[in-house]
């Protein structure tokens, strides 16, 4: 038997790094008042509140239809992307990849800003649209169809990354081998390719579901109007409903949400049941064989364009469009309200260039620090039976249930009340920590996947030939396992640049980050700047990932 | 120059050089100051800094962070930008663990202010511009008023006409319920329960006048869209998606239609109710007397022109002149001008009960109108 002492070890930390912040969720859904404060005495009717609340129920199931619609649509178009551009020869591959993930570095709240502006009731695509058709257009940018379209359309890219990565480690023969037998692509795509990649689709679908559950900036923003609330948006109601923060209340909303994770963990779990038989990355070097499309790859790659044009180029084309106008709307013509000032006006706050560059260390040196805590959690639970790693499975969906604010005022509170934490407070390092937390579910999955793709026999084989843990963890599953950190860090790249939420209770002086900045300007009233802002932010994130992917930190490097 | 000998003259002339001249080495000690303040700079000067929790946006506060800069260069302001709410989750978490980084908390959200007075948690200070500043603008020596901003309406010109648009709320009221079709979906005000601000807004209204009622069944009506934040607000209103928007900040309001000329600014004609940035030193305060120069700043003349003319938050300082002061507002409007009175009372719209009926109210007097 070999050593499990340090499994144990780092399992017990990160039980007790996620169990620390439940855990004070729940004391607080039972007191009647903040958790320090003197008046705060113990009570199970907030409980009863909260479900006799009409309210509740209301935002319960505007987010499951949410969530539900996000898992049906974004991830078998995402599973779909994947396939086309990593397994295919679809025209363009080259420059499509860095435009999927735009999407994900706009916030929300800026995305979904985008959209009114470009198709909303004054957008200038819907105005555009009525003076070519004659007629009002047929959408509502407010209505729920339309916030479950924009919502799953825009989570294509959380699904590719996770299929993409697995499709990467796939060896193409198998693929090939079906070919050869006459298969058409879409045989070989379903018969073969799919069921290899499965786990990966899975995962992604619980993910994105939780995502679902958590969603706030996009509803926050295109539900406003008609108080179209979901559980997130609900819950920060507490906030001001009864005059003071009710931490209580939304303590409980919170635990609701974890509840209702349990379930997804459990169907999470028989999808995977034969996990392992999926390991692919064998001892055989293959190289990879794209699928020929033949015709059908310019119908693809029309797909993938008109999916482009709806989570990019419409909320984007938006955004610009304001950034460079004192207003807009079918009142004015254009021409009339251009202007470079919102731009000029950027350069007067000195804030935003620390803002910027704290984003990037943040994103990039805090994202491979939180990499290399993903790794090893990873590298803890890889191959293990116990029951405590078992237990850890459950354990790193529970951060996601809590939504980002929430999550941040509780890291928060953990600094400021645990002695050895409290010089820390309000410091980057804290902000790392809450990013860390909320963000472990995804990293982790992301990570222990692809550790799950190393073929047994490889490892076993280093172990035979004397290597200890540490040297099969370095020589052989680390590097086999690359892509999948490297999709980590890229992914913890992307969500820590334009994070906002997590860290408005960690933020001290001089360490404002793009996110908070973008939309503090925007809840101020001052959306000339956060439009500029949003641009360049846009424009830096996009710069750098176009330049990483150029310079050769390939996914399928 | 043979007065000098003078001995009767003597004496006190040079009694008034020998006082002037420390003060003419420290020059910043600004004019009219008690000779004691010299040593409050110095000892401020030490600290260095002062930590200011806030909820004014960046872009706003900045030329007043500038100018103080300016005024104090030895004394650097760490400006911390939070939203209302999630303000005083952080300041009374920070207070109850004994770890209060802010030496100075400067909010609009009033009665949540009020709150922290209550708390224990503002120190008492008496500033040397005290008498500068309206007697009512201050409670306890413990709360200053930094501001006075209307609460106002705001409408789109192009979608309806100078002159047709109402200015009081009962005359409004009956408009839209005469325009109900062309209104439909094309007024916006806050949500009171989703909004802090709107709500302790609106229930001021409802303190002054019954006239509001009237006006929520007409929202009602007409479909009113009811939002959570100014930005939105105005942007669509700009937009020509709104026409009307109801109780809107000042400052915000003429801020956009000086951007944009197709949004007119309307001063309620029955009353206006005005708000206040509070600000309060606190008791924890590692920079304490930084915190007094900064406050008696934001309250001098010097400091005032600044927040009425450079940053357009309304200067509640009546000598100081321009569009964005009380100087300015009271000549214009006078007595319709309604300042929330700061004192316990302010607490009163934090109580969860009243809060609870009002919404009630609030809902029926909707329904009604539907």
């Amino acid at each position: 038997m070999r050593n499990d002492f340090w499994r144990t070890g780092v399992v017990l930390a990160a039980a007790l790094f996620i169990l620390a912040p439940v855990g004070l969720i729940v004391w607080q859904s039972f007191l009647t008042d903040a958790f320090f404060s003197v008046r705060a005495k113990s009570t199970v009717d907030t409980y009863g509140f909260v479900l006799s609340d009409s309210g509740f129920w209301s935002a319960l199931r505007n987010t499951v239809i949410l969530s539900i619609g996000m898992v049906v649509f974004a991830v078998p178009l995402g599973s779909l992307l994947a396939f086309l551009m990593v397994r295919t020869d679809m025209p363009g591959r080259k420059w499509i990849e860095p435009a999927i993930f735009l999407p994900l570095f706009m916030s929300p709240m800026v995305l979904a800003f985008g959209y009114i502006v470009s198709i909303g009731p004054s957008g200038f695509w819907s105005v555009w649209w009525e003076r070519l058709f004659g007629a009002v257009p047929f959408w509502n940018v407010y209505s729920m169809p339309m916030l479950v379209l924009v919502v799953a359309l825009t989570h294509v890219p959380h699904v590719y990354i996770y299929v993409s990565t697995a499709l990467r480690t796939v060896p193409s023969d198998l693929e090939e081998a079906a070919r050869v037998a006459g298969g058409s692509p879409l045989t070989v795509a379903t018969k073969v390719t799919l069921p290899l990649v499965w786990p990966s689709i899975a995962v992604s679908a619980v993910l994105v579901a939780f995502l679902g559950f958590e969603l706030f900036g996009l509803p926050y923003v295109l539900g406003d109007q008609d108080g179209r609330l979901v559980l997130a948006t609900y819950l920060y109601k507490f906030n001001t409903l009864l005059g003071r923060p009710a931490y209580q209340m939304m303590a409980v909303v919170v635990i609701f949400i974890m509840l209702v994770t349990l379930p997804l963990v459990i169907m999470q779990r028989r999808m995977l049941k034969s996990a392992q038989r999926y390991s692919t990355i064998g001892g055989k070097a293959t190289r990879s064989h794209l699928v020929p499309l033949g015709k059908w790859k310019w119908v693809a790659f029309a797909g993938v364009l008109i999916w482009l044009y709806a989570v990019v180029l419409l909320p984007l084309s938006g955004v610009a469009l304001r950034s460079v106008v004192t207003t807009w709307g079918p009142l004015v013509a254009i021409r009339d309200v251009l202007t470079l000032d919102n731009y000029h006006k950027l350069a007067d706050l000195p804030l935003i260039r620390r803002s910027i560059v704290n984003t990037l260390i943040l994103a990039f040196v805090g994202g491979f620090a939180s990499l290399c805590v993903y790794a090893l959690i990873g590298l803890a639970s890889h191959r293990s039976r116990s029951e405590s790693t078992k237990v850890l499975d459950f354990l790193v969906l529970l951060p996601r249930a809590m939504p980002g604010i929430v999550a941040g005022l509780v890291v928060f509170w953990i600094f400021l009340f645990v002695p050895v934490l409290k010089p820390w407070v309000a410091s980057l390092g804290a902000m790392w920590v809450a990013y860390t937390l909320v963000w472990l579910p995804f990293g982790l999955r992301l990570v222990s996947n692809s550790f799950g793709q190393v073929g047994r026999e490889l490892e076993e084989a280093a172990h035979v030939t004397g290597a200890g843990q540490a040297r099969v963890a370095k020589d052989v599953i680390l590097p086999l396992a690359k892509h999948g950190l490297l999709a980590a860090w890229l992914l913890s790249f992307l969500l820590y640049a334009r994070e906002y939420s997590t860290g408005i209770f960690l933020m001290g002086q001089g360490n404002e980050v793009m996110g908070t900045m973008l939309v503090s300007l925007w809840n101020g009233g001052n959306i000339d700047v956060a439009s500029s802002l949003a641009v360049v932010n846009t424009i830096v994130i996009a710069g750098g990932i176009a330049l990483a992917l150029r310079l050769g930190v390939r996914l399928d490097a | 120059m043979s007065f000098l000998k003078h001995p009767a003259l003597r004496r006190p002339l040079l009694a008034l050089i020998a006082t002037t001249i420390p003060c003419l080495a420290l020059a910043e000690t600004p004019a009219g100051y008690p000779a004691g303040y010299a040593e409050t700079i110095a000892k401020a000067e030490a600290e260095g800094s002062v930590v200011v929790y806030a909820n004014t946006e960046h872009a706003a506060v900045e030329p007043i962070l500038a100018d103080f800069q300016k005024a104090f260069p030895k004394i650097r302001v760490d400006y911390i930008e939070i939203k209302a709410a999630d303000l005083f989750s952080r300041i009374s978490s920070e207070a109850a663990a004994g770890a209060l980084k802010a030496d100075m908390v400067w909010s609009s959200a009033m009665d949540l202010q009020f709150q922290m007075v209550e708390d224990g948690i503002a120190a008492e200070y008496q500033s040397v511009e005290k008498a500068a500043v309206p007697e009512w603008s201050n409670w306890g020596d413990k709360i200053y008023g930094i501001t006075y901003e209307p609460v106002v309406m705001v409408y789109n010109s192009k979608v309806i006409p100078y002159g047709e648009m109402p200015d009081t709320r009962a005359s409004l009221a009956k408009w839209l319920q005469e325009n109900k079709e062309r209104m439909k979906g094309k007024v916006a005000t806050y949500d009171p329960e989703r909004s802090g601000l709107g709500y302790f807004a609106v229930s001021a209204d409802a303190q002054n006048s019954d006239d509001l009622w009237p006006l929520v069944t007409a929202f009602g009506a007409v479909d009113t869209k009811f939002y959570t934040s100014t930005g939105t607000m105005l942007e669509k209103i700009s937009a020509g998606e709104h026409a009307i928007g109801y109780n809107i900040i000042g400052p915000y309001a003429y801020l956009r239609a000086e951007r944009d000329p197709n949004v007119k600014v309307v001063v309620p004609k029955d009353y206006t109710v005005v708000l206040s940035r509070l600000a309060i030193v606190t008791q924890q305060a590692q920079h304490p007397n930084a915190a007094r120069v900064f406050l008696d700043y934001l309250l001098s003349k010097r400091g005032q022109t600044v927040v009425g003319n450079e940053a357009h938050l309304f200067a509640i300082r009546p000598d100081v002149t321009g569009k964005a002061t009380i100087a300015g507002l009271t000549a214009e409007y006078g007595n319709v001008l309604k300042p929330v009175a700061i004192g316990p009372d302010l607490m009163d719209a934090i109580q969860p009960m009243p809060r609870m009926n009002f919404f009630r109210k609030w809902a029926d007097a909707l329904k009604a109108g539907k």
